[in-house]
Formats: structure tokens, sequence, C-alpha cells
């Protein structure tokens, strides 16, 4: 992926570009507002990652520009402000994702990964399939290796978001977050619990494993190479 | 300095402004009072002159003209006749008779009464008076004809008269200055009271922006609208201070307590350079330190939620939040892991019940009592209870366990914050979720209820929803 991080903290932007070449992502970096607009506005960027407390221009005034100028590139918020609201506005503003600071940087991968997967057309399929799996959007109907797999509702929109991402990491946040629809901090391992049920359902007696954990980070649904 | 305050007063003003209204007000009671008693004292002469007119013409007409002549002669000479003028003119030729060298030209003989200025040439020499004898006069002058063309004219000296108004008119004077003093020293001294108690509030919040957070601004007790305001001002200043202590024990708290896994973190790295390890080890001790950011990091969150709550930030996210769907769906999320543990979770809903708050905090309030009941509870105990309730205006949300419960004597201290039951702190946790719990009872003005379930615990949130106007339901918010 080719990526735009505007970033004013110097060690913050560092240590967030090392991470994302290391991933294997090309980065470019603005250190304030309006190189950061002059870039994106170049355009070429997969995802921009937006800081936004920014010297210059702002954050969110910044992707605001790029949607009045019908540019969709997808765009995640980072932001020290958390609360509802602020995701909102952000959200609001044109941003594709928020995250709050500090953030865990496998999170951010996470959700870059999402991001850029959002925007293409295989999204609005209404058959998911991976590997021998396969799952009907419209008839609610999990099959694997034409076994049918019965789920309970909530089983059966966690499997969903884990095929539409799949090969993406995907952290336990954004399961809560996009299948449950909560913005709170379990303290127990809640989400480890439905996943590893939904494991047992479609992997249990059944070859290859899909449903991977990836220590650290949170859940991957992938065939494996 | 006190002068120039004093003249800036309200009440300075204010008296000032009663002073002028109430000299208005007498000046104008006064000048009518003079109007009318000079009006009065016109007629009065002007009864007497016509009177004595009337006397005088039925003399002449009964006794004939020596008769007058004698009655008026008589009256010129009396030392009684203040101010008096007479003057007979007669139509044939006989001699006048008055104390005026002739008939005046501007008299006329109408029968009405007529107040004129007399030229002085006019007057006879006074022998008494304090007038300057040059003096012009003014005359009330009443002249008639009498049967056979004769005129007649009595006439009086109104000096008297102007006297009396001159007294009036000084007497006026005098009240209205009396008025405007009086005033003027009653706005003085409002005005003195007033800057009085305001420089005792003044005094007391410059003490108190000079750190003594425990000065209150002095209530007299006298139960006025200064009192009332200084009980307010009371009332803010304990919120204050209870805030300023609150934020002072959050920092203290959040600043020891993070110390601990901080400390441990940096233990774990450190002794992992110690000696030389092979990567999987180094890889290991990596992940165990995100491990112990990540736990820092929610202890962190948690901890910023409960302040905020206390402080009453998040108040304005509020929005009417369907509390059945919530408790269907964390007892669904949660049911899971209760499963997971041995345990089986019941869930008693009641249909359409919402409430205006936020539902980020309430979530995680009802997360944090389901983990706790959770936590606490031994497979032996099975049974775990969340239940949300009408009880008649109220909403009554609880959740309820048969594990072990919490001891009456510690109900109170496990709602502190990092205050763990187990002091062993073998079990996982951070000791903030009852904490945040009572955070949100408080921010909604809910009661928290700590209950003994015998066995087991069982802890309840008890809202109550206030109408407002457009007939929602809004939780009170203290």
């Amino acid at each position: 992926m080719h990526l735009l991080v505007i970033e004013d903290d110097s060690e913050a932007a560092a240590f967030l570009l090392k991470g994302l070449k290391e991933s294997g992502h090309s980065v470019d970096h603005a250190a304030n507002g309006d190189d950061g607009l002059h870039m994106a506005l170049a355009g070429g960027y997969d995802v921009l990652v937006v800081d936004r407390m920014l010297p210059g221009r702002d954050g969110l005034s910044i992707i605001r520009m790029l949607r009045a100028g019908a540019d969709q590139t997808p765009a995640l918020i980072l932001s020290a402000l958390g609360e509802v609201d602020d995701r909102v506005t952000g959200l609001h503003a044109g941003g594709d994702d928020y995250l709050t600071k500090p953030y865990a940087f496998s999170e951010l991968l996470a959700r870059l990964d999402a991001l850029v997967r959002r925007g293409q057309p295989d999204q609005i399929q209404t058959r998911l399939r991976v590997a021998d799996l396969e799952l009907d959007v419209i008839k609610r109907s999990v099959t694997r290796a034409d076994q049918t797999i019965r789920l309970q509702p909530r089983e059966f929109r966690l499997l969903e978001y884990l095929m539409r991402h799949a090969g993406q990491v995907v952290t336990r946040t954004m399961l809560l977050e996009q299948v449950w629809d909560y913005h709170f901090d379990p303290q127990t391992n809640v989400i480890d619990v439905h996943v590893s049920r939904l494991r047992t359902k479609i992997d249990k007696g059944f070859d290859p494993p899909l449903l991977h954990t990836e220590r650290g980070a949170g859940y991957c649904l992938r065939a494996p190479h | 300095m006190l002068h120039t305050r004093l003249l800036k007063t309200t009440a300075l003003r204010l008296s000032l402004l009663y002073a002028l209204l109430f000299s208005l007000l007498s000046a104008t009671s006064l000048g009518f009072l003079y109007w009318a008693t000079g009006h009065y004292i016109n007629v009065q002469i002007s009864t007497g002159l016509h009177t004595e007119v009337t006397e005088l013409r039925d003399i002449y007409t009964s006794h004939g003209d020596t008769a007058l002549r004698r009655v008026l002669i008589r009256r010129l000479l009396s030392t009684r006749n203040d101010g008096r003028h007479y003057f007979y003119s007669p139509t044939d030729g006989r001699p006048t008779l008055g104390d005026l060298h002739a008939w005046p030209a501007t008299v006329h003989a109408t029968g009405k009464v007529q107040n004129v200025w007399i030229d002085s040439k006019q007057l006879p020499r006074m022998e008494q008076g304090d007038r300057d004898q040059d003096d012009d006069q003014y005359l009330s002058v009443l002249a008639v004809k009498l049967a056979d063309g004769s005129r007649l004219l009595i006439g009086q000296t109104l000096h008297n008269a102007e006297d009396i108004r001159e007294f009036i008119f000084g007497i006026v004077l005098a009240t209205l200055g009396v008025t405007i003093a009086l005033a003027l020293m009653l706005g003085v001294l409002m005005g003195r009271s007033v800057l009085q108690r305001i420089d005792a509030v003044n005094r007391t919040a410059g003490e108190i922006m000079a750190g003594d957070l425990t000065r209150r601004i002095p209530v007299t007790g006298r139960q006025d609208e200064y009192d009332e305001l200084a009980l307010r001002l009371n009332a803010m200043l304990t919120r204050i201070e209870q805030l300023m202590t609150g934020m002072r024990q959050v920092t203290d708290n959040v600043a020891h307590d993070l110390r601990s896994p901080l400390t441990r973190l940096r233990s774990r790295l450190e002794v992992t350079l110690l000696e030389h390890r092979d990567e999987a080890e180094y890889r290991n001790a990596m992940e165990q330190a995100i491990s112990d950011a990540d736990q820092l990091l929610k202890t962190f969150n948690a901890l910023l939620s409960i302040a905020q709550a206390e402080a009453g930030v998040r108040r304005d996210e509020a929005a009417q939040v369907d509390v059945s769907a919530l408790v269907t769906d964390l007892g669904e999320l949660y049911s899971a892991v209760a499963e997971e543990a041995g345990l089986q979770l019941e869930v008693h809903n009641s249909a359409a019940i919402h409430l205006r708050a936020n539902r980020h905090l309430l979530a995680q309030a009802i997360g944090n009592l389901l983990e706790n009941a959770i936590k606490y509870t031994p497979p032996v105990g099975r049974h775990l209870t969340l239940a949300l309730t009408r009880d008649g205006e109220r909403v009554r949300l609880s959740v309820s366990d048969n594990g072990p419960g919490i001891p009456l004597e510690a109900r109170e201290r496990v709602l502190e914050r990092f205050e763990r039951l187990d002091q062993t702190r073998s079990t996982r946790g951070n000791g903030l979720g009852l904490s945040l719990v009572r955070a949100v009872a408080q921010l909604y003005g809910a009661q928290l209820h700590l209950l003994d379930n015998t066995p087991g615990l069982r802890v309840e949130l008890v809202f109550t929803p206030e109408r407002d106007n457009t007939g929602q339901t809004t939780t009170t918010q203290t």
C-alpha cells in the first residue's frame, strides 16, 4: 500500500513510518497541515493517516477539503481526543475510521488494511467464500465442505465480518465496534470467547483451520498458502 | 479611594434618582400648595372687597353722599386700615375723596376685582412701613358705579399676601433642600453598607484565589438577598473544592497505581537484557511487555472514564438510550463468557425502557458488573442474573450472583479506585470496575446499592427518569 502520514510529532511519526515500512508499505510523511493537504491533493495514495491536531491546518479540515474536491481516498484519523462526540465529529468530517491515542500499532495496521479493502468492489458481494467455507448473506446460510453449519445470529455476523476481511488481521476492538457496536474496554476476554466458539463450529472437524489467532493483535480468517 | 468607589455604587445612584423623584414630587405638591394658598388669599381679599363695596353702596343709596363721605373719612383715618385705599369720584363736580391723588387710569368701574400696579406717585407717603417709598404698589382693586354714575373704588395692597407667598415659597425651598440632603445621606449610607457586603465577598474570593479553598463567604443570618447569594456562592465553592480535591486524588492515584505496572514492565525488559538470550526468549519478553502495556492502557482509559464521569464532563453526550436493547446485547455478549466459566447467565429484561444517558458509559458500567460477577463467582455458585425492571417511576438495573459476595464492612471500600477485595491481587483486574459504576450512578443521579443476595452479591442501580416539558424522560443529573 502507498500511504501518507500527516503527523507533526516527529518521534511518533518516525515510529509510524518505520513500522509501516517494515510491514511492507511505502510511506510518505508530512509534518504540518498545509504540506499534508498539498501532498494528499497530489493524489496517488491508498490510505491517509491524519493526526487531528496539526500546525497550519488541522486534520479534519484537510479531510473536509479533500471530500469537497470529490477525493474519496480513505482516511484514518488519529487523535488524543477520544470522546464519542469527537469520533462523531471526525467521521462526519469525512473520516473513515477513528483511532485514539495511545493506540496499538497492530490495531492501526489492521484498520488500515480494512480501510483499503472497503473501497474495493468485492465488498458488495452477497456470497463470501474462503477456501471451502461459504456464507450466503441473503439466505443466512453457512456451509463448509457442503455441510450446513448452524450459527446464532451474532455468530453469523461475526463470521460475515471476518470473511469480508479475509486475509486481514482483525483486532478485538474492531470486532467489538463493528459486530457489537460498542466502544468500551472489556476487562475479560469477552470477544475471545465468542471467536473461539465460532472457531469450534467452523474449524473443528474440518481441514485446514481457517480462523487464526494473531498473537498480540487479533484474529485472521484465511486459507493457508 | 472609598469616595470614588462610593460614587460608583448602584446604591448611591439609585438614591440620587430617588432624591430627584422625591424632590420633583415634593416640588409639585408644595407648588400646588403655594398656588392654592395664594389663590385662597386672593379669594379672601376679593370677597372682602366685594363685601365692603356692597356695604358702602348701601350707605350711599340709603343715606346719601354725606353719609358715604363720613364713613369713608372714618375708614381712611383708621389705623387698622392696613393697605386699604379708597377713592370716591362723584359725577357732578363735587370734590373727590380718597387717599390716591387721582382716579387711576388703568382702573375701570367694572364691578370686577382687578389687580393693577399703581404708580408710587399716586400713592400717599407712608409714615411707617418697611417698604421703599418709591416702589410702585400692586393692588387688588374693585371699582363700581354708584346709582348716579359716581365711581367708587376700593383697593387692597397685596404686600401681606406677597409676604405670605414669600414665606410659603421659603418653606417649599427649605423642604426641598432637606429632602435632597436626606436622600443623599441615605444614599451614602446605603452605598457604604452595600460596599461592605461586597467587600466581604471580594476578600473571601481573594483568599480563595491565594490558595485557601476552605474559605467561605460570611453569611450574616439576615436571610436577605445577599445571604442568598452568599449561600449559593458557598455551595459553588464547596463543589469547586470537591473537584479540586478529586483532581488531586485522581492524579495521586494515577501516579501511584500506574507506577507499579510501569515498574513491572520496565523490570521485565531490564531483566531480559541482563543476560544473552535466544531469539525466542526475546520475542516472548517483548510480547509480554506489549501485553503489560495494553493492560496499562486499559487502566489509564478506565481512570479517565471515571474521572470524566465524576466531573460530569460526559453530561453533554447524553442521548436517549434504549436500555432494553443494551441489556439484551450485553447479556448475549457475556453469556458466552459466563458459560466458559461454568456459569449460567439469566437475563430478565423489560421492554422499551429508555434513559437519557451516554450509551458507552452505561455499557461500560454494566459490562464491569457482569465481568465482576463472572470473575468472582466460582462454578459452584452457578447463577448470574442481569435484570432490568421498571418500578413505578423508577428503573432498576441489577446484576446478581450467588458467589461469595462482599462482606458488609467492605462494601464502601470496594467502590474506591484500585480497591481490590482480594488483597493478594491474585485475580486479574485493576480495581476500577466498581469505581466507574459509582461514578456513572453519581452522574445520572441514580442510587447504587450493594446488597446481600443471600448468598452472593446483588448490585443495583436505581434510576429516576424525570419527564421534562416535552414529555421525554431524562435522568436526573446532579
